[in-house]
Parts: C-alpha cells; sequence; structure tokens
C-alpha cells in the first residue's frame, strides 16, 4: 500500500489497496457528528449554534433514523397533570437502572429534563395538549411520585403516540436553520485515531462510491443501538451499532453489554412495536386464563412495572404454558375495553400497526404481543458531558481526547441495568444538548489542526476493500441470521450459565467463519450488499461483547436474569463491565468499573440501594 | 453542463412571483359566472333555430340580449385565457417558447373578443341591410 | 415543447428469470423488479424473481429482502423500520406508489411488479435520487417562527388547535405522494409538490407560529402551488392515509382570505 498526491488542487489523496486505487476527499470541520437520529441532530445543532464548523455524517435521511419510531414520549418533570419534581424522576430511573446507573448522570438527566422538553416545544414539536393549553403528560412504566411511594406519575410528555417522529421531524427541521453541513447516506467506516486521540472519521459515500476523510477537533458517535444483532428485534434494520463497533476497532471498550432490554409487547410474529404508553393509557396484558397476571407479579405497578420485570412475567407465563395462541407462546394485550376515542385520539399508531401487522381491530380484539428486543443499555462508556471514556483501571474517569458518545450508542450510564419507558428520548435531547455545549466550552472555531498522519484511513479502506472483494463460501445474510437466532436463543430474558456458555461457542464460530464470508456485489455505488456486509461486521463483535459480558456476570440485576445467580449482589457486582474485542485473534477482554455512587450537586443526596419492587 | 448551484439554490430559484391568487379565484369565478350565461346562450340558440335573418337580428340587437352577449364573450374569453395559460405553463417547458405562446394565447383572446364586440356593435348600431 | 418520445437509455429491457424455488412450502409468487445498474452503463431491465410465499413475511418487503438474501444480494433498495414510519421503502408496486414494509403481497394479483419512484433519477435498481425533494422541504423552512417573547414554559396551544396539525405532522416524508403526481411529473422543478406543500399547510396553521404571512407570501406562485389541479393522486398514493390535496387546498382558501 502507498499514498501517492494526485494532481490537481487541494489535498486529493488515493491509497492503493491490492492493486485498486481509492481516491479519498479530505473534509477539515471542528465538529464532526456521525448520525443523525435524536441525539446526533441535537448535538450537531448545539455545535453549529455555538459557531462550530459542524458536519453530520449520517448513512440514512436524517428522519429515516430510528428515533422516528419511538411512540409513548419524553420523561420530563414538568408537573402538567399533577404533582411532581425532578428528584422524583431521579429516584425512578435509579431504582430501574437496579441501582447499577451512574446518580451524577441520572441527576444531570433528570434536572435538565423540563428545559430540554420546552426547547423542544420551542423548535416546534407538536405535543398533545390538556384543556389549558399545557404539554399532555401519561403514565408510563416505573414513573412514580414521591420517590416510589405515591401513585404512578404523569410525567412522558406525549405527541400522541408519534412522539419519536414528531421530535426527529422537528429536530431535523431545527437543524436547517443552522450551518450544519450534512453528509447523507454516507457510511462511517472508523475512526482516525493517533496516539490516542480521535482525530477523525473515514466515511463513505453511497450515492458515488467514493471515500471521504473528516479530519475534526471533536468525533461525536451518536449511531445508535444494536438490536439486529438479535432475530426479532423492534429496531429497524439500520439499528447496527455502527458507532460502537468503530470504538472497538479503535481499541476502546464497551461498557455493561450483557444489558439488552425486552419491550414487553412487540407484536407477535412481526416484531413491530406497540407502545407502553398503550398500557399508561389503561391498556393491560392477559394470559391464557384471561388472568391479569401482572398484579401478581407487580402488586403495586401493576402492568407498569418496570420492562424487565413486566417482560419476565411474561416470559414465566409462557413458559408455565398459560401462553395465548395455538402455540401457547404469546400473550394478550387488551385495549378493547378503552373508548374509541381515546384510541383515536391517543393512540391512532398503534392502532393502525395492530391492523396491519397483527390484523387486529384494537377497539374489539387484543393484540398479541412478545417481549422483543429494544434497547442496549450498553455501549460507549462516557462521563455526562458525552467525552468518551478511555477504559483506564488507573484512572476511571480519563478522557479519550476528540471523541465523545450520545443516545443509545452510549452508556452514560443513566439507565444502568435497565431503561424505564420514555427515558430514552430524553436521553438524547439532554445528552445531545450536553454534548454541543461541551463542544462550545471546549472546542475553538477553526483552529487550526495538526495534519492527519500520512496513513490516516488507510486501514478502514484495506477493510472496505477485503469485504468489497470477499470471495468466501458463507453469505452475509447466512451468517447474519446464525448470529441472530443464537443471540435470541442463548442471550435472551432468562440466562443461565449453561446457555451462556454455549451461546459464547457458537457465536465465537460464526465470528470464526466471518473470515469466509462472501459479497456477491463488487461495485461501489451503493452496494447494499457491502453495506450489509460491514454492518455485520459491526454486529459480531458487539454480539459477541455481549455474550461474554453475561456469561461473566454472575448475579440477576435489572435485564439481566440470570436463574442461576437469582439475587442482585451489589457486594460483588455493583460495577460497570468493560469489554475490548480483538478481531484479529478473535479474543475478547473484560473489565470492570466502579459505578459512580454520588450525585453531581449537594442539592439530592445519593440514592442507597434497596431492593427493587414494583 | 454540470451545474455547481446547491439544490436549495435550484428550488428557490427566482422566489416567488408573488402572484397567482388573482389567476386562481378568477378562474373560479368566471367559471360559476359562465354557467347561466352558457345556459342564456344555449337558449338564444334554440329560439333562433329556423328564424330567418330580420327576426335573428332584432331579437340580438335587443338591448337585454345585446348586454348579456357581451358579458358573456367577456366571461368566456377570459376564462378560456385563463384555463389555456394554464395548460401552456404546465406543458410548455421552454422558456422562450412558452413566452410566445402565452403571447399568442392573449392575442387570439382579445382579436376574438374585438370581433365579438364588433359584431355585436354593427348588429345594435349598423343599418339594416 | 413537450417531449414526446422517451430518451434511448430509458427503454426497458427483459433481465433474467431466476430460478424458482424447489419443493416450496407455499405459493410461489413472481417478483417482477426494475434493476439499473449505474457502472455497466446498459438499458434497465425487468428481473423476474420467484418467492416460496410459505416461508415469507406477508409485506413486499419481506420478499424483497428474501430475494436480496437468498437469490440475488446485488438488489439494491433503501429500507429501515419496516412499521412505516421512517419513509424509507418508498416504491412503486403494483402500479401504486406506498411503502414496501406496508403492502401485503396478497393485495396484489398475479406477479408483483416493483419499479421505482415514477418520475425521479435512479441511482440504482429501486434507489432514486430524491436530493431536489429534500430540497423543496428545506426550502418551506420547516421550523418554528416566533417573535414574541419566548415564554418559560411552553407556548400555550389548545386541544383545538392542537387538533388541526393531525392529519398533517404525521406526514413521513417518503414522497410517494409528490411522485405520483402529474403535475409535479411534468414541473418537479418549479412546483412544490404535494407532500411539501402539505408541510408547508402544517405550519401555516399552527397556532404557535408568527410568520403565516411571510410563509403565505413564499408560496403564493403560479408554479410552487398553484400547479395543483386536484388531480388527487397525492391522496389516494399517500401510505399514511393523509389527504395532501386537502391541505393544498386550505392553502388556495388562505391565499383568497387575505385578500378579502
Amino acid at each position: 500500500m502507498n499514498v501517492q498526491a494526485t494532481s490537481g488542487f487541494g489535498p486529493a489523496k488515493a491509497f492503493s489497496v491490492g492493486g485498486r486505487s481509492y481516491a479519498i476527499t479530505d473534509h477539515t470541520f471542528d465538529v464532526v457528528v456521525v448520525g443523525a437520529g435524536g441525539a446526533g441532530l441535537r448535538a450537531a445543532l448545539g455545535a453549529s449554534q455555538a459557531g462550530l464548523r459542524t458536519a453530520c455524517v449520517t448513512k440514512v435521511f436524517p428522519t429515516r433514523s430510528h428515533t422516528v419510531a419511538a411512540q409513548g414520549g419524553v420523561a420530563a418533570a414538568l408537573g402538567n397533570m399533577g404533582p411532581d419534581d425532578w428528584r422524583w424522576h431521579m429516584f425512578d430511573t435509579v431504582k430501574g437502572s437496579d441501582w447499577l446507573g451512574d446518580q451524577d448522570a441520572i441527576e444531570y438527566l433528570c434536572r435538565n429534563a423540563p428545559a430540554a422538553v420546552y426547547e423542544l416545544e420551542h423548535f416546534g414539536l407538536p405535543f398533545s395538549r390538556t384543556e389549558d393549553g399545557k404539554i399532555y403528560q401519561r403514565p408510563f412504566g416505573g414513573m412514580t411520585t414521591d420517590f416510589g411511594e405515591g401513585p404512578p406519575a404523569q410525567r412522558t410528555c406525549a405527541a400522541a403516540d408519534r412522539t419519536g417522529h414528531a421530535m426527529l421531524h422537528t429536530l431535523y427541521g431545527q437543524s436547517l436553520r443552522y450551518q450544519t453541513e450534512f453528509f447523507v447516506e454516507y457510511f462511517a467506516l472508523d475512526l482516525i485515531m493517533e496516539d490516542g486521540v480521535c482525530r477523525g472519521l473515514m466515511a463513505l459515500s453511497m450515492e458515488d462510491g467514493t471515500l471521504h476523510r473528516f479530519r475534526a477537533q471533536r468525533v461525536i458517535l451518536a449511531t445508535g443501538g444494536y438490536g439486529r444483532a438479535y432475530f426479532s428485534a423492534t429496531s429497524a434494520h439500520t439499528c447496527t451499532g455502527d458507532g460502537n463497533a468503530m470504538a472497538l476497532r479503535a481499541g476502546l471498550p464497551l461498557q455493561d453489554m450483557e444489558f439488552v432490554q425486552f419491550h414487553p409487547t412487540g407484536i407477535y410474529g412481526a416484531g413491530c412495536l406497540i407502545t407502553e404508553g398503550s398500557r399508561g393509557e389503561g391498556g393491560y396484558l392477559t394470559n391464557s386464563e384471561g388472568e391479569r397476571f401482572m398484579e401478581r407479579y407487580a402488586p403495586h405497578a401493576k402492568d407498569l412495572a418496570s420492562r424487565d420485570v413486566v417482560s419476565r412475567a411474561m416470559t414465566i407465563e409462557i413458559r408455565e404454558g398459560r401462553g395465548v395462541g395455538p402455540q401457547k407462546d404469546h400473550i394478550f394485550l387488551h385495549l378493547d375495553h378503552l373508548d374509541p376515542k381515546v384510541l383515536h385520539e391517543r393512540l391512532p399508531g398503534i392502532s393502525e400497526s395492530a391492523r396491519v401487522f397483527a390484523g387486529v381491530d384494537v377497539t374489539r380484539q387484543p393484540i398479541p404481543v412478545l417481549p422483543t428486543v429494544h434497547y442496549n443499555m450498553g455501549g460507549i462508556p462516557t462521563n455526562y458531558h458525552g467525552e468518551v471514556l478511555a477504559g483506564n483501571p488507573k484512572n476511571e474517569e480519563a478522557i479519550v481526547p476528540g471523541l465523545m458518545a450520545i443516545g443509545e450508542a452510549a452508556c452514560v450510564s443513566v439507565h444502568g441495568a435497565n431503561r424505564l419507558g420514555s427515558n430514552s428520548l430524553i436521553d438524547l435531547v439532554v445528552f445531545g444538548r450536553a454534548a454541543g455545549l461541551r463542544c462550545q466550552e471546549t472546542v475553538t472555531a477553526d483552529a487550526s489542526q495538526a495534519d492527519l498522519p500520512a496513513n490516516a484511513g488507510e486501514a478502514a479502506i484495506a477493510r472496505l476493500d477485503k469485504f468489497r472483494h470477499a470471495s468466501g463460501a458463507m453469505p452475509t445474510a447466512d451468517l447474519r441470521l446464525r448470529m441472530q437466532k443464537i443471540m435470541q436463543t442463548n442471550c435472551a430474558v432468562f440466562r443461565t450459565g449453561e446457555v451462556l456458555e454455549e451461546g459464547r461457542k457458537l457465536i465465537k464460530a460464526v465470528w470464526k467463519d466471518s473470515g469466509d464470508i462472501k459479497v456477491t456485489d463488487r461495485s461501489l455505488i451503493w452496494n447494499s450488499d457491502l453495506i450489509e456486509t460491514l454492518e455485520f461486521d459491526n454486529l459480531i463483535t458487539q454480539a459477541v461483547a455481549t455474550v461474554e459480558s453475561a456469561a461473566a456476570r454472575k448475579e440477576s440485576r435489572g435485564a439481566h436474569a440470570r436463574e442461576d445467580f437469582a439475587k442482585r449482589d451489589d457486594k460483588t457486582w455493583m460495577k460497570h463491565t468493560l469489554a475490548w474485542t480483538d478481531d484479529a485473534k478473535r479474543s475478547v477482554k473484560l473489565g470492570y468499573r466502579g459505578v459512580h455512587k454520588y450525585t453531581m450537586t449537594d442539592e439530592v443526596s445519593y440514592i442507597k440501594p434497596k431492593a427493587r419492587v414494583y | 453542463m454540470s451545474s455547481f448551484r446547491t439544490p436549495l439554490g435550484r428550488v428557490r430559484g427566482l422566489g416567488s412571483a408573488k402572484s397567482g391568487t388573482a389567476h386562481f379565484w378568477q378562474q373560479r369565478a368566471t367559471a360559476i359566472a359562465g354557467v347561466p350565461l352558457v345556459l342564456f346562450l344555449i337558449w338564444l340558440a334554440v329560439n333562433l333555430a329556423g328564424a330567418d335573418y330580420a327576426t335573428a337580428r332584432s331579437l340580438l340587437s335587443h338591448p337585454a340580449v345585446t348586454i348579456v352577449l357581451a358579458l358573456s364573450f367577456f366571461v368566456i374569453l377570459k376564462h378560456m385565457r385563463l384555463g389555456m395559460q394554464v395548460i401552456i405553463e404546465d406543458y410548455v417547458h421552454v422558456e422562450s417558447w412558452k413566452m410566445i405562446v402565452l403571447l399568442a394565447n392573449s392575442v387570439f383572446t382579445y382579436v376574438v373578443g374585438a370581433g365579438a364586440l364588433y359584431a355585436l356593435a354593427r348588429l345594435t348600431f349598423g343599418a339594416m341591410q | 415543447m413537450v417531449q414526446l418520445t422517451l430518451p434511448k437509455n430509458s427503454q426497458v429491457t427483459q433481465g433474467q428469470s431466476w430460478p424458482a424455488p424447489t419443493s416450496p412450502k407455499g405459493e410461489v409468487k413472481e417478483f417482477r423488479i426494475y434493476r439499473w445498474n449505474p457502472d455497466d452503463k446498459a438499458n434497465p431491465r425487468i428481473d423476474t424473481y420467484s418467492v416460496d410465499m410459505g416461508d415469507c413475511g406477508p409485506m413486499v418487503l419481506d420478499a424483497l429482502i428474501k430475494i436480496k438474501n437468498e437469490q440475488d444480494p446485488t438488489l439494491t433498495f433503501r429500507r429501515s423500520c419496516r412499521e412505516g414510519i421512517c419513509g424509507s421503502c418508498a416504491m412503486n408496486i403494483d402500479g401504486t406508489n406506498t411503502l414496501a414494509c406496508l403492502k401485503s403481497c396478497d393485495d396484489v394479483k398475479g406477479a408483483v411488479k416493483v419499479y421505482p419512484l415514477p418520475h425521479m433519477p435512479v441511482v440504482k435498481d429501486l434507489v432514486p435520487d430524491l436530493t431536489r425533494f429534500y430540497a423543496q422541504h428545506r426550502s418551506i423552512e420547516p421550523w418554528l417562527k416566533t417573535t414574541s417573547a419566548e415564554p418559560k414554559a411552553e407556548w400555550k396551544q389548545s386541544p383545538q388547535d392542537r387538533a388541526k396539525l393531525d392529519g398533517l405532522y404525521e406526514c413521513i416524508l417518503c414522497a410517494c405522494c409528490s411522485t405520483s403526481c402529474p403535475s409535479y411529473w411534468w414541473n418537479g422543478d418549479r412546483y412544490l409538490g404535494p407532500a411539501v406543500l402539505l408541510q408547508a399547510y402544517r405550519w401555516l396553521i399552527d397556532s404557535r407560529d408568527e410568520a403565516t404571512g411571510d410563509r403565505l407570501d413564499d408560496l403564493e406562485d403560479p408554479f410552487r402551488l398553484y400547479r395543483c389541479h386536484t388531480i388527487m393522486n397525492c391522496a389516494k398514493a399517500c401510505p399514511k392515509g393523509l389527504n395532501p390535496a386537502k391541505a393544498i387546498a386550505e392553502i388556495k382558501k388562505m391565499m383568497v382570505e387575505r385578500q378579502l
């Protein structure tokens, strides 16, 4: 491989890989945001507003990002529908996280939530309204008043059941006001690292197959989760955790990967999401005996218990033979007792989804549902400014200069072992905004940047070329399916040491076999075969990290439910898992990091662990 | 020739003409007004079917008929011109051609209108042949 | 004048027929799919695939993914959420613009014909270039504009005023409507098209917005707005059941109203 300058103006260069020449276009920005979902758009907006030259690199047009599919709402203690306090929101979030969340970050989230929601409203988000013209808020799982002692809180601000869609379109519209330069349908390949510092990013333009090298003072990863590592997920096809995998390839760890949230109500078969807001509006679950079984599992919160609790209860009901349907393998969600006017006004989207994907008229029939992979609590470890932690055992708070992560890609960690519904949308905007503010504080506009190393980006192109011309025996789709089935079977709602051990072996075999991958399309223009292969390569490392982290954690906490270790063990396991992968050796290394047992300010004190009952 | 103009620049183009509303409501107004006027014309045609020249001329030069006829010409021609303009704008995309055809549309309408008015004037004021 | 003949390279040829599945579990359905590869400079072609519906999800998107996974990985299309909310998989199926993820294969009698959205430049196969469509959306300035002092909390809005946004804010920018509109086909460079005008009306009718007049000024144009001839293809095509034609009629009404 060699680098040669091509003729003409500017710093045009080309890398030659395996006899093939790849021309690259260089760009310099103050800030490069990767991903244009809720968090990415909010961060790009903030950086642009701060006068920084900002690029937003995204593999789909911004309004196609998966934030668009969020339904129920965004949590913030506005108190529009009754008394509320951000400290109560904080308590619920800590309890929801099963005390794995970092409480300084949770304080930052809940304290700044109301301002972030008002800001969205000022941007134009069409929230549903109360009679007195305020933002409508609905009850949601795990959201209570008076530090868990009071009745359910109405804290989740909603735009019918299309809140994510409304939010994403609002943020996209708003971002058009500023000078953010969008690179749409550019697939991010790899970070450019130099001596432990992030210097930029390599990306492939899908439209014309050109390669782009971005040099920046800050790279912000807002690439979302990796739900597609599983067979049945509410996640979009594009949720492949590309940023997480780029961090792994850059030698950085991912945190708490064993915590994968199963949403209780994915449509049976199709896997499409039915919002928790449907239970917030009064819906309930029944088993084959017509029993509202959640009353047994969570006497106080019932159907509005935390998601991990409901998913486990449903799994137990099915396992004990009380599932519905001919195979007795799912559960019914009832909305048929609700006023059709409420359904029309508050839940029009899911009424439509249930009709299209389950053939059900929600005013008359229950919806067949099943716990479905929905959200990754784990991701790139960061502090509450969004700065990525280096995973340095000697200094746990040491950051990676130049690199930030936000949204589902990040693990701040505010969701700990289990995220509460409607806390993800608020996570996006609060930490998206935080990242923008951090850039404003720490980045000088148009500051001169040192030249990139001559070979910067070469490895990324070599990887691209390797997959583009991969001519092994196993098509990407086959390997991907194998991985998804293994994850679905061996890393599910309930886990045991035995099943996880088997999962470790099986998933490693897939990882090994990916050396024999086969790509058919050799072109560079909109080569979705190649993109899906790069995405699979991203997924498999995260899948391995997930199984390894899960096998190591010998306790039950939040979404990680071990049948062989049914209790939470705060003495040994109140710590974050860190996982590094080595692609060449196909190996995973685990480490741990302490949970922050302190708050951000004196206005609220550390919430001590106690039994988690709903 | 490749243009380096940004997509937004291209879409904004020369900006809004800040017109079109008058055209829009005039087209609808003339359409509605046209309904009774066309009914009147049909009535007139039926009445005059088979009539000799003198009868026809005396009916057509009746002041009320002349006035309504003049109105009909005005409304229908106006509607015709507006409608034709829409069709031209829809389908003719070469700017120079479009100008010429739009002009021709107007000229044609005025010529027909002038002819019609002249005919009415002759019927009313002209000497009996 | 009007171009009545097609450019040579736009003529679609008969492409490859892929082998039918052996021992299918259910009905075998034929898919005739538009293919065009920018690399080989050849004319577009129609490839024919056979899919075992007994081993496939119900939607056209499921079938496309199955074809890509099992038969022809080079088949190229956009997709993401697969539940009708992201707007990626808009294409022309059985002669109608719609989302592949919401279109049931059973709704199509005989072979399923799949083409890209009509009258858009094609990047590859079923992937159209929507650059101009997005720029048009940007041109209507889709954000809340206010001049009054911003309240500390939310701008108040009554449920009745909020209800006026229903049927508008749900638009997913899939472009099914705009690319089904003959007026947009002929004058897409100057006519904003149904999707963008629906978006424009969403901001015009938002009780919180204070720039209604400016917005109307920007739209009052023989081409931007008045190319709508109420053909109604837009309302028929919209996979979300919205009615852009009605929104456009409301804009025209506002235009007249402010002159009276």
